[in-house]
């Protein structure tokens, strides 16, 4: 995985890397199409309590790499799926950047592009063959025998798994990049 | 009317065009054609030999309509018009052409199309001069008078100018002193000195010289005679028509009269103490004040809101000149001026709308204009900067650049003067402290200015710090009573939190209080931001869609000092020359009303952009539309507008445009199905001239002038269908740039409909089209003309239903 982000290591290496179409294809995704009035000011790094903690992650500099165009440092970087979505730089950017959205629209073309974390990977199969995001562990369901709790219900998978079969939902994650 | 005697003069251009056309056949032609009487050639007729030609054969009464083929067509027809209204021909039995870049020079590979292109746009030309009206000449009286609104350092020297030029001034001024937000703000760039300096007459009240440059309360401003200075006034009503205006003023009591010293003995008794908006309220004033020691006038005022009047009235025991009274009404004035300049300046953003940054909750966090007052001696601190909430000295000062500027949540653009006031502050401070801890935090610095890049130079070289990025918040820690300033340093990609005693908001710059009421009273426009908008940025700046209503200064958008002036000086030309002469001559090339046929619809006047018509009654319960003769523009949009056909242009009348229409199209030997160009006189036609000078397009296309895109009617199109065009294109200038500002909108519409009306008929829309072209567009104009030739040959012969 890509560490980004630090000043320094970002070096365009002029080798046609950076993909002029980017930004236009972030612009027609739903809730990417504010991405340009991006003008550096730094007020989301600022605001944002995930910068604060990592260096992998400025709300800034993401905007800033997205604009020039590098896709790929984007869409296979881990810096989009560290955002916490509290919304406080979009609440408070003078250009009206739908900040947040913007990451949502990178994170939905980073899954078509099949760049998915494995910890999204695991939620979708749990959410298909459990029909639960976090499957229910054997510790849960002694915890729950030892409190006197009932088993938890099974939920309707099979209902589930054809609506999500339905919208594409099962190849959408099985896509490799 | 007597018969017409046409007299057709064709220039040749040094033997030039003649080579081209086939000048011959040309003049047999024209013999052939009733009325015309004389035909002539020369190299060229606007000028010298030529021009004598034409002036004589007019005063011998040979000819009394003049058509002019002239190479140098815009320059000849000043030129000529000028010299044959001199000779007593009126303007509108004038017709000059441009047979060399409308015809001749585009067309040089098809000579004999050409040639018959020539006698067709000559028979359209002799067809409008012979139904030509004559054009009447207007003169209206123009008071030489001006008002100016905003006794701030624009509306000040606006007034100076035109009362050192002798026109009789009136400066009006909403607050009780004159200085407006320059006064507060204590010292300028890109001088560093007094704010409340501007220029002044010399001793005599007549002229301005080098040296004259004072404070306003010793510039005698007050002293000349032909300005009057009314404050705490504003205006209520407008009536009347440029040149006649009558302003209806209102002007509140002041409460003291003009026997006042200011002494200030009133102030010492009076037991009323309200915050001093003056000094940003740092401070407390008593009822009955003056903003400064030295101020105009010098005569103190009663705050009206906060007196406790007869209840009272201690002020008026101590008075030594018995200068105070409680019962003064407000007064209506009504002033009779030929023009007005809009000079009501800007005002500072109130930043409390940002919580982020805890204005007005945290009292450390202040603005520009409040650290203004501070620097000010005569202000609330005597000059000390302090922390607000205790009062002591404050050694850490942060400011924060494009607060609710370059913001869309509150204002968009960017002010323009904020940078170079805090680099300015900064310096102020510094001088004074050398050991104040400075930090501007911004996103870009801008100093576009002349000298204004020393600023930042020299703030640097002070150790002023300056960090990129905008903060997202200001904290306060109560227990040491500091601020912290959450800012991101990009450039290190490092998270500051800056403690600080003085937090200053660069807060954005807007546009004053009042200016939509005044500008409805007006009538004239804001801009999308909420100043006030001119004719034409580019090159009327000071002028708006009202002739005689001039704008300037802050009013129009956040200035320095500096630019202010020069708007200001420009202003006062432009009143000036408006009423020099005291008299306004104007061509009346105007629209009129045919009364019985007006149904009272209400949408010439709607569609007018320069306001000149209005609804009046007309004696039967219903209303008719009249038209300002001195208004109207004669753009012909109100002709466009119109569904009945009930308005008509007395300088090109639907008749004259059926004419011409039949005649461009009659002349024709080539199988070649024709094209009819309508374009503008304005851009439309600088695009045609262009193209004709370097490029070709077919000479089936035939070019109709008319003087906006406006005028034209879906029964003008259909008519040019039915004389045997096989398409239509209309040429006008881009929508945002029409010369008469809505005339290229509303022909993009009206093509539109029509298009939908031809599909009705049966015959292809395509057949019409428009197109929005500019002078440096002659190549577009060549392409859109070559374009449609061929689309109309693909769709084949037009059949009319």
């Amino acid at each position: 995985m890509i560490i980004l982000l630090m000043a320094g290591d970002f070096v365009r290496d002029g080798g046609g890397k950076s993909n002029s179409d980017f930004i236009k294809n972030v612009k027609e995704m739903l809730g990417g199409e504010t991405i340009t009035s991006c003008y550096q000011c730094g007020t989301c790094a600022s605001s944002c309590p995930v910068a604060k903690t990592t260096e992998r992650f400025n709300p800034r500099q993401l905007l800033r790499i997205a604009l020039l165009g590098e896709s790929d440092e984007i869409l296979s970087g881990d810096a989009i799926w560290l955002c916490s979505s509290c919304y406080n730089c979009q609440e408070r950017c003078p250009q009206k950047v739908e900040i947040a959205e913007v990451i949502f629209a990178l994170r939905n073309m980073a899954i078509r592009a099949g760049k998915i974390p494995q910890l999204y990977i695991d939620f979708a199969n749990g959410l298909m063959n459990e029909g639960r995001v976090v499957p229910v562990s054997k510790f849960v369901e002694k915890k729950r025998a030892d409190y006197g709790l009932p088993p938890l219900k099974p939920t309707g998978v099979e209902q589930l798994r054809k609506i999500l079969a339905a919208t594409g939902f099962d190849k959408l994650i099985s896509k490799k990049g | 009317m007597e018969e017409a005697r046409i007299g057709v003069f064709l220039a040749d251009s040094g033997g030039q065009l003649s080579k081209i056309l086939d000048f011959e056949s040309i003049t047999e032609f024209l013999r052939g054609i009733p009325g015309v009487t004389l035909v002539q050639r020369a190299s060229e007729f606007w000028r010298g030999y030529g021009l004598k030609t034409i002036i004589e054969a007019v005063k011998s009464g040979k000819i009394n309509r003049v058509v002019v083929a002239e190479g140098i067509p815009k320059i000849g027809e000043i030129a000529i018009a000028k010299s044959i209204n001199s000779a007593g021909l009126d303007l509108s039995f004038v017709e000059v052409l441009d047979l060399k870049s409308h015809c001749a020079w585009p067309h040089r590979d098809s000579p004999r199309e050409a040639t018959e292109k020539a006698k067709a746009m000559l028979l359209a030309a002799i067809e409008k001069v012979r139904l030509s009206q004559p054009i009447e000449k207007a003169v209206f009286p123009a008071v030489k008078a001006v008002l100016v609104i905003g006794g701030g350092v624009a509306g000040m020297q606006a007034a100076e100018d035109l009362a050192d030029m002798g026109f009789q001034v009136y400066l009006i001024e909403k607050e009780p002193f004159l200085g407006g937000l320059a006064a507060r703000a204590v010292r300028f760039f890109p001088t560093d000195d007094c704010a409340v300096c501007i220029q002044s007459p010399t001793s005599d009240l007549k002229t301005v010289t080098h040296t004259s440059r004072k404070c306003i309360y010793r510039s005698g401003i007050s002293e000349i005679p032909n300005l009057q200075i009314l404050t705490n006034s504003r205006i209520i009503k407008l009536e009347g028509e440029p040149g006649n205006f009558k302003v209806t003023i209102e002007k509140k009591p002041r409460y003291v009269n003009d026997r006042c010293v200011a002494c200030g003995l009133c102030a010492t008794v009076c037991p009323v103490e309200v915050p001093d908006e003056y000094n940003a309220k740092l401070t407390t004033r008593k009822a009955i004040y003056m903003n400064m020691p030295l101020v105009y006038p010098p005569i103190y005022v009663i705050d009206g809101s906060a007196c406790k009047f007869h209840e009272c009235a201690k002020c008026v025991e101590v008075c030594p000149t018995n200068a105070i009274d409680l019962n003064q009404k407000a007064e209506t004035i009504i002033l009779n001026v030929g023009s007005i300049i809009v000079a009501t300046g800007f005002k500072e953003f109130d930043p409390s709308v940002i919580k982020e940054y805890h204005y007005g909750e945290y009292p450390d966090v202040i603005t520009h204009l409040e650290l203004a007052r501070m620097i000010d001696s005569f202000g609330p601190t005597g000059g000390k900067i302090i922390r607000p909430s205790d009062k002591k000295e404050a050694k850490r000062i942060v400011f924060i650049q494009c607060v609710g500027s370059r913001d869309k949540r509150w204002n968009p653009y960017c002010s323009g003067i904020c940078c170079m006031i805090s680099l300015k502050h900064a310096a102020l401070i510094k001088e004074v402290h050398p050991d104040a801890d400075i930090t501007i935090c911004y996103i870009d610095i801008r100093t576009t200015g002349r000298e204004h890049e020393y600023y930042y130079e020299k703030a640097r070289e002070m150790g002023i710090k300056f960090v990129k990025g905008r903060p997202t918040e200001i904290l306060h820690d109560p227990a040491t009573n500091t601020l912290i300033v959450d800012v991101e340093d990009e450039i290190l990609k490092r998270f500051l939190e800056l403690e600080a005693d003085l937090v200053v908001l660069a807060a954005a710059m807007v546009p004053s209080d009042g200016s939509e009421e005044l500008a409805k009273i007006l009538g004239i426009e804001l801009d999308k931001d909420g100043f006030f908008k001119e004719y034409n940025s580019k090159l009327r700046p000071t002028e708006t869609k009202i002739r005689g209503i001039l704008i300037c200064g802050g009013a129009t958008f956040p200035k320095d000092v500096p630019t202010a002036s020069l708007h200001a000086h420009s202003a006062a030309i432009k009143a000036a020359k408006f009423l020099n002469e005291g008299k306004i001559v104007k061509d009346l090339k105007v629209a009129y009303v045919n009364e019985e046929y007006c149904g009272d619809c209400e949408c010439c006047p709607v569609t007018c952009p320069y306001g000149a018509i209005s609804l009046v009654p007309s004696g039967n319960g219903h209303f008719v539309a009249r038209v300002s003769p001195l208004k109207c523009e004669g753009c012909g949009i109100c002709v466009g507008t119109c569904p009945v056909g009930a308005i008509e242009l007395n300088h090109l009348t639907s008749k004259q445009i059926s004419a011409q229409i039949k005649a461009l199209l009659s002349v024709n030997e080539t199988p070649k199905p024709k094209v009819l160009a309508i374009y503008c006189s304005e851009c439309g036609g600088t695009a045609l001239d262009s193209a004709g000078m370097t490029m070709s397009y077919p000479a089936n296309v035939r070019a109709l002038k008319v003087p906006c895109t406006g005028v034209i009617r879906a029964q003008h199109i259909l008519e040019a269908f039915k004389a045997g065009a096989q398409g239509v294109m209309i040429v006008g200038c881009k929508p945002e740039g029409c010369h008469y500002e809505a005339g290229s909108q509303m022909a993009k519409k009206k093509v539109e409909l029509t298009k939908a009306l031809l599909a009705a008929y049966g015959i292809e829309p395509d057949r019409l089209e428009m197109f929005n072209l500019i002078y440096i567009e002659g190549d577009k104009f060549a392409e859109a003309a070559r374009m449609m030739s061929e689309r109309i040959e693909k769709l084949g012969p037009l059949v009319i239903a």
